[in-house]
């Protein structure tokens, strides 16, 4: 019988152990012939020789168990290790998509304004000289005029010069009260070079109420700053001039060059308290209002260390591409 | 503008140091650009006098000139035209470094001719933009002086001035500010003015008095032209202009130093010593001083004389407040001047400049506004530096057409500063402001002033002017912090399309921004509409039409980026045809999933369809496509994109004929009218019984699209089918090669119970007789 069990721990295929089940517990088994052949023996030896053949046959059957398993567990292994894949070589390459870095500035502005409970407003790019110039205050064969160096189409429209545009057409479509700001394309027909873009970017925000003071103006503005550059941010008015506004202003914030790690002042835009003949214009009575208006181009530039403004309406992916992971 | 300190100091002797002054000068918004030093000319540069000039031989224009510093001769060779014997000019000696022309001074050997320094032009010692000739002196200057004592250095403040403030563009109207704001007074040369009633024996005719309300004409006797001292030859240099004699000189100097451009005419040259000014007639032309021609229009304000003397015709002498003509102007040999300061319509003198293109300090401060009643202090000044620098005599009367021009008034109630700034300022110090800058303001009533305005202030207009008058003053810095309480509520539309472009970003596709500026080539080349905005002026032929489409944008970014392995762009902007619209466009090209060392997966039409209804589906939208053919795209490929129903555009593959123009493989492209058409969420609750799949191939013919065919099913399968899917697309045998094989999968589902299989069995027999109604067949197992 060791002979059996010997034969069966060295079973080395699942196969070779089945038919060795056959072999020892089949039909016509060594094991089964001899239960079979216990009816020729007394009544005494049959129980004797009985018990010793049902422990033999137990002993065979645990042994072909416990083969199994073994051989099983092996060929699990061997099918695994068979199934390895070689991790190091690259995934397959999804195309990997991201937001240009004017837009993700953009996003960051709107959501500075969304949290401080600003409309936000979208509008034309081609204008009328009504909406560019007349109603923002901008008399005919005023050198105010040459201030914007202006692209004009030969039907006679313009492309805005600035977002301020839209302060006309949201005034015109809402009653105040209201706060909004409007993000944007604007064009100038300046000489273009590393620092001058015919096409750049603009967010302008204009706030109107029964009393809004110059301090709610500065409020905003510091407000915005403290948010987009830190608590330590300050801002500076200085007496400006733009048609539109009066008193009229540019501001300045004080704020830590995130390259250089100086504190200094950027200058950013300009502003003031809406004048009186825009509201004119769009029939206000009895209300005060401010503006603001800054270009974003330098938000994403100055950071970032972008040596040529160009670069942003050029579509060079290599470029492009860098600004993926602020998405 | 440009500031000299020095120039500056004269109006205020109590002016503080640099970095005060132009931090005075931001906060009162006369914007400062930028400080610069402008140092003294170089030591042993000193006066001499040519005692001879000769030219050389063997040269066609250099010359041996002997000059004299009063103690010693020196030879030395120059080639500068304006050499005569005589003259005063200034003399680098051997070993001097000059800043302008970058060398040293040696002792050279030049055709023969030894050459013991350097006669210098204005540029080689850096002291204004000429090299034309080598700098004149008069007989101010001593010989032998050092040009660095007459000369010394200075600092140089250059403003910003903003349109409205006229005012500032001079000495006096800066000086005139920050005496306000430093609560001084400023000082005003001494200038004796002439008296108006007293006969001079000049005739000034205005015929439009609106387009000039005041002309004012002084005359100076018996003076000779000859060059400008040493100190205005260096006030001129340094606001940046080019001295050219004492006549012209003062007219310049006049203008930078009290703000009011002056013209001189040559009196002889003034028939019957008379001047009119009229519009001009068609075909007139005048020669400028800058020797332009310019053909006038009937529009343009000009200043004439008879044509001969006793004649009623006149002549063109000016173009007003912009240029004078060259004829009549100042000469080496002018004896008499008639110096005319004149007040013109703003916009007249802008229209005039604009329409020929001319540009002058003159024409700057008129169209901004020139103090109307400062002309008789002009030419008074003029006159008397004139007679001063060119030995003349200033004659007693002048002539005064139009007279002082009456001041505005402005009601002004002073509670409106804290109502606009936010910072309160008490009522005697807004007074004390509003009079130091030359305003009078008499009280009516508690908060009720009339404030008289000074006749420089053409900017001040209204209260709210005055309130920044007041603001200015006071400073910015006082405005505080505060948010408004205000009741609004925001609208949250998306208008800057936020979520559609994180979704594309996230698909995989990179955003880029383009120009609005194409040109008709790039639009032609790419199948676009024809523009319909044209530039006037624009920055090159290829930037001289605005955009009509958004695609052919992406195709030259995909031309840019033609070595990465594949690209999928997308672009949000604005287009212009009829009407401007807002879009959407898309670009794929090469596989979006790269296999590297594995295949790629192949970008055909169905990935770029799959991409727009995962977009669909993330939006929770319906999207359909339909065949349709657009120019731009590939006749076989290309589909109308309907969005809830909404026909919103174009989805395709580019056409191969623009793919070969710009160098493209196989490319995809699609552009969408923004806003997405929204869609609502309508929730219906979960069917709990299961559903019953089915399956049919039908053969039909090739053109018979799968969108028929699943409405055909769709109809005939009655209200229990649930949906309809394609799995199988076969052509090939034992298929005819004109037929093809659709596969569907149909799914039926009952809402309250399971279906039975005759009923089934009744929905496939309807499907089935339909589809071979039509004349298409079904394909066996």
């Amino acid at each position: 019988m060791q002979e059996a069990i010997t034969e069966i721990q060295s079973a080395s295929t699942l196969q070779t152990l089945n038919d060795l089940r056959v072999k020892y517990l089949g039909k016509k088994g060594v094991i089964t012939q001899q239960l079979k052949d216990l009816g020729t023996l007394s009544p005494d030896e049959r129980r004797k020789v009985g018990q010793e053949i049902n422990a033999q046959k137990q002993r065979v059957e645990e042994a072909i168990d416990a083969r199994k398993v073994w051989l099983e567990s092996e060929a699990l292994k061997a099918k695994l290790l068979s199934e390895r894949v070689d991790v190091t070589l690259p995934g397959l390459q999804y195309s990997t998509g991201g937001l240009h870095i004017l837009t993700q500035v953009i996003n960051r502005l709107v959501d500075v304004f969304r949290s401080m409970g600003y409309d936000v407003a979208t509008g034309p790019e081609l204008e009328t000289d009504y909406y560019n110039f007349k109603a923002l205050n901008f008399p005919d064969d005023h050198p105010a005029r040459d201030t914007q160096d202006t692209f004009w189409t030969t039907d006679g429209r313009v492309l805005r010069t600035h977002t301020s545009p839209m302060q006309v057409h949201y005034m015109e479509t809402h009653k105040p009260p209201f706060k909004v700001i409007v993000p944007g394309k604007t064009f100038r027909n300046e000489a273009v070079d590393a620092t001058h873009e015919a096409q750049f970017h603009q967010l302008e925000a204009l706030v109107v109420g029964e009393r809004i003071t110059m301090a709610d103006l500065k409020g905003a503005i510091t407000t915005m700053a403290k948010t987009l550059f830190g608590p330590n941010t300050k801002t500076k008015l200085q007496p400006t001039y733009f048609p539109f506004v009066e008193p009229g202003a540019e501001f300045a914030i004080w704020w830590k060059h995130p390259r250089t790690g100086r504190e200094e002042w950027l200058e950013l835009g300009g502003c003031g308290m809406v004048h009186p003949n825009v509201f004119k214009a769009v029939g206000y009575e009895n209300v005060t209002g401010f503006a603001f208006g800054f270009g974003i181009e330098r938000l994403a530039l100055i950071p970032y260390g972008i040596p040529d403004v160009r670069y942003f309406h050029q579509g060079d992916l290599r470029v492009l591409e860098q600004f993926r992971g602020l998405l | 503008m440009n500031v000299p300190y020095s120039w500056l100091k004269e109006f205020l002797p109590e002016l503080p140091d640099v970095n005060r002054v132009t931090e005075l000068l931001a906060g009162l918004g006369l914007g400062v650009e930028s400080v610069s030093e402008v140092a003294a000319p170089p030591k042993d540069v000193v006066i001499v006098e040519v005692k001879s000039s000769e030219a050389i031989e063997k040269s066609d224009h250099l010359l041996n000139v002997c000059v004299s510093d009063g103690k010693a001769d020196y030879q030395v060779v120059c080639g500068a035209p304006n050499v005569t014997v005589g003259m005063r000019t200034a003399l680098a000696k051997v070993g001097v470094y000059l800043p302008g022309a970058g060398f040293t001074v040696a002792k050279r050997e030049i055709q023969g001719v030894v050459s013991n320094g350097v006669l210098c032009s204005p540029k080689e010692l850096a002291l204004y933009d000429y090299g034309g000739g080598i700098i004149e002196f008069g007989d101010d200057v001593a010989l032998g002086t050092e040009l660095s004592s007459l000369w010394p250095s200075d600092t140089i403040i250059e403003l910003e001035i903003t349109p409205n403030r006229g005012d500032a563009l001079s000495m006096l109207g800066v000086a005139r500010d920050l005496a306000a704001k430093l609560g001084t007074t400023y000082r005003l040369p001494d200038i004796k003015r002439g008296d108006a009633t007293t006969d001079d024996g000049l005739t000034v005719r205005v015929e439009d008095s609106e387009g000039c309300p005041r002309f004012t004409l002084q005359r100076i006797d018996n003076i000779t032209v000859k060059p400008s001292p040493v100190w205005l030859q260096r006030r001129l240099a340094s606001v940046g202009l080019r001295p050219r004699n004492n006549v012209v000189d003062v007219t310049n100097y006049v203008t930078y130093e009290l703000g009011h451009p002056s013209h001189a005419f040559d009196l002889d040259r003034l028939n019957d010593a008379t001047i009119v000014v009229r519009n001009a007639k068609a075909g007139e032309t005048v020669v400028t001083l800058t020797e332009q021609k310019v053909d006038l229009d009937e529009q343009d304000l000009v200043i004439t004389t008879p044509v001969e003397k006793g004649s009623k015709d006149t002549k063109v002498i000016g173009v007003a407040g912009v240029i004078g003509g060259l004829d009549d102007s100042i000469s080496s040999t002018t004896k008499h001047v008639a110096l005319e300061a004149a007040h013109w319509n703003m916009a007249t003198i802008r229209k005039t400049a604009k329409r020929h293109g001319l540009s002058t300090d003159a024409h700057y401060r008129f169209e901004r506004g020139v103090d109307p009643n400062l002309s008789p202090l002009a030419v008074a000044r003029g006159a008397q530096l004139i007679a001063e620098l060119g030995g003349g005599k200033v004659h007693a009367g002048y002539t005064d057409v139009g007279g002082d021009q009456p001041l505005k008034e402005v009601m002004f109630r002073p509670s409106r500063v804290e109502f606009l700034m936010g910072f309160d300022v008490d009522k005697k110090t807004q007074q004390n402001y509003l009079e130091a800058l030359g305003c009078t303001v008499k009280t009516l009533a508690d908060d009720e002033w009339r404030v008289t305005i000074p006749s420089w202030r053409f900017d001040l207009a209204i209260e709210e002017d005055l309130v920044e008058e007041v603001g200015r003053l006071h400073g910015y810095e006082h405005v505080g912090e505060t948010i408004p309480n205000m009741q609004f509520v925001p609208d949250l539309n998306d208008v800057t399309h936020r979520q559609l472009r994180y979704l594309l970003a996230n698909m995989g596709f990179q955003e880029i921004l383009s120009y609005v500026f194409t040109s008709d080539a790039e639009l032609a080349k790419s199948n676009a509409p024809v523009a319909s905005a044209r530039l006037v002026s624009p920055q090159g032929v290829e930037r001289s039409v605005l955009r009509t489409a958004l695609y052919p944008s992406l195709i030259q970014a995909a031309a840019l980026n033609h070595t990465m392995p594949s690209l999928a762009l997308f672009e949000i902007g604005r287009v212009f045809n009829d009407a401007e619209t807002e879009r959407l466009a898309l670009l794929v090209r090469g596989p979006l999933i790269r296999g590297g060392w594995r295949p790629d997966q192949k970008t055909d039409f169905y990935v770029v369809k799959g991409l727009l209804e995962k977009l669909a589906h993330s939006l929770g939208a319906e999207v359909r496509f339909e065949p349709r053919e657009v120019s731009y795209l590939h006749p076989g490929v290309s589909a109308s994109v309907i969005w809830n129903g909404k026909d919103i555009g174009m989805v395709g593959q580019l056409h191969p004929e623009i793919g070969a123009r710009y160098e493209l493989e196989t490319t995809f492209v699609a552009e969408l009218l923004l806003p997405l058409p929204k869609s609502q969420v309508k929730f219906t609750d979960i069917v709990r019984q299961p559903h019953a799949e089915r399956d049919i191939a039908v053969i039909v013919p090739k053109d018979v699209t799968y969108a028929s065919l699943e409405a055909l099913v769709g109809k005939a399968a009655g209200e229990r089918l649930e949906s309809v899917r394609p799995f199988d697309v076969y052509q090939g045998p034992p298929i005819p090669e004109d037929k093809k094989s659709l596969a569907l999968r149909l799914w039926f589902r009952h809402p309250e119970r399971a279906l039975r299989e005759d009923e089934l069995e009744g929905f496939m027999g309807n499907i089935i007789s339909a589809v071979t109604q039509t004349g298409y067949s079904i394909r066996d197992k």
